[in-house]
């Protein structure tokens, strides 16, 4: 092998390591299937729970009413349990100061991750959102805007996804990592779970005159989203060398 | 040839890491010629890792200077993070992956894209090509062990850094790894190693330089050649019952 000649550096663009740290994470995670089978089945198993509470509830009305809300804790204690995952492989082998040694800036290798997180959890949600339909509102006589609930959706889920990555890489070095990633997350994501619950249930229940709400609540989801992802971004360096 | 503002891989002067109220390393004093061998040897919170951490740029000193391969490594970090590899007990591989696509994803880091004549030096080099499309977690640990010294060479480094690289292998792996480094060095020249190593006899017999650390600071630095075997050994015993910082 030849030497290094001194100043003669090579440096990989950003969007190439980007592709590298994703494809990476796909892979695997379409090798193993270890985050996406065991989402999917806590998913499962919220929605028998939810099965099983509101098997009394004769008023379909009453669950379309609260469905936002029930939804939304479907999707965050599920994305909790993938992102107490998207880890794992990092930290097992000290995979993640292989990466670290790598002259790859700290905000790509953040990027990549909330991105393979968002992927994921977007790959549970489209098979639970359904799944919550067909369990608990076939019955219901639902409004025309329920297909609204999707910008919701998209705008919540980025914003678990890259607040939840930042959170996870604080946490994965902690005793009781995946109490304490709840501990942090939830309080950090209130203001996006309420905006994304409250849109959702405006657009389950579909009353007139009451979409300003809907789209108040949007903004506000998604102003969190571009304040946060982007504090995120820039503190991913000091949290992953701390 | 180096120039000579790279005649030295490493030069630290007054390097100091504080953690809360310890300091893991305390105004330590160091200098490593290119092509040089280094043992660090200590006892346990001796501060060698966490030496080994900052010269990998995972860690930044909390006060000092450090200088590496004529750049300086405090200011210029990701102009050096090419240049060093690190070879650690922990093999930083995914196991889920196989040998190729370990080393195809650690290029693609350094290069851009994954740089296949290098990666197929690199398993020749290890003796693992005719295994490289299988998962990493089917390795003995001395093949992992292999294959993270292939890693730690994708970027052709000009310093390679290993933290107790023996750990964890049976004696026939040792051999194996001892061999296997022996290569590395015989490849260049100006490559230089520094290793931390519990083994007195391990860092002894590959050493051309000798560092003893206690409680963060230097006790001891100097070439193999001026040191008589009995004394280091006597003196690194010593050390050792200084216990941790």
């Amino acid at each position: 092998m030849a030497d290094r000649m001194p100043g003669n550096e090579h440096r990989p663009s950003k969007f190439a390591q980007y592709r590298a740290l994703l494809a990476k994470d796909l892979r695997q995670e379409i090798r193993t299937r270890e985050m996406l089978t065991s989402m999917v089945v806590y998913a499962l198993l919220v929605l028998t729970v939810y099965g099983a509470a509101l098997s009394q509830v004769g008023d379909r009305v009453q669950v379309v009413a609260f469905a936002g809300g029930m939804l939304w804790a479907l999707i965050v204690f599920t994305s909790l349990l993938g992102l107490n995952r998207s880890f794992a492989h990092e930290t097992e082998s000290g995979c993640l100061e292989g990466i670290l040694l790598a002259p790859v800036d700290r905000s790509v290798i953040f990027l990549a991750k909330a991105t393979s997180n968002l992927v994921f959890l977007t790959v549970v949600e489209l098979i639970c959102v359904p799944l919550f339909f067909i369990f608990f509102l076939s019955g219901a006589e639902l409004a025309p805007t329920t297909p609204m609930i999707v910008l919701p959706l998209v705008v919540g889920t980025v914003g678990v996804a890259g607040v939840g990555t930042l959170l996870s890489t604080m946490t994965i070095d902690t005793r009781g990592r995946d109490v304490l990633l709840a501990i942090l997350l939830i309080p950090v994501i209130f203001p996006l779970l309420y905006a994304c619950v409250s849109a959702c249930s405006v657009a389950f229940v579909g009353v007139e005159g009451t979409f300003g709400t809907f789209w108040t609540s949007l903004a506000v989801a998604a102003a969190y989203d571009v304040i946060m992802v982007a504090a995120a971004w820039g503190l991913y360096e000091f949290v992953v060398e701390g | 040839m180096p120039s000579a503002q790279e005649a030295y891989a490493v030069e630290a002067h007054g390097l100091i890491k504080q953690f809360g109220s310890r300091r893991a390393l305390d105004n330590l004093e160091l200098t490593v010629p290119r092509g040089a061998f280094l043992s660090i040897f200590g006892p346990n919170g001796a501060g060698k890792t966490t030496l080994l951490r900052a010269l990998a740029l995972l860690s930044r000193p909390t006060r000092g200077s450090l200088r590496m391969l004529g750049v300086n490594a405090l200011e210029e970090p990701e102009r050096l993070r090419p240049r060093i590899g690190l070879i650690s007990h922990r093999s930083m591989l995914y196991g889920d992956l196989s040998a190729q696509e370990n080393l195809e994803f650690f290029s693609s880091l350094y290069e851009g894209k994954p740089n296949h004549a290098r990666i197929d030096e690199l398993l020749r080099l290890v003796e693992l090509d005719h295994r490289r499309n299988d998962a990493v977690r089917t390795y003995s640990r001395g093949m992992q062990q292999r294959l993270s010294i292939a890693r730690s060479l994708v970027s052709n480094p000009d310093l390679v850094l290993l933290d107790e690289p023996y750990s964890g292998l049976d004696p026939h792996a040792v051999d194996l790894t001892d061999e296997l480094l022996g290569r590395v060095r015989e490849q260049n020249p100006q490559r230089t190693f520094i290793m931390v190593s519990h083994d007195l006899n391990k860092g002894f017999a590959w050493m051309t330089h000798a560092l003893i650390m206690a409680r963060g600071q230097a006790v001891f630095t100097g070439e193999k050649a001026g040191i008589d075997c009995d004394a280091f050994r006597e003196l690194y015993l010593a050390t050792v019952g200084l216990g941790v910082a």
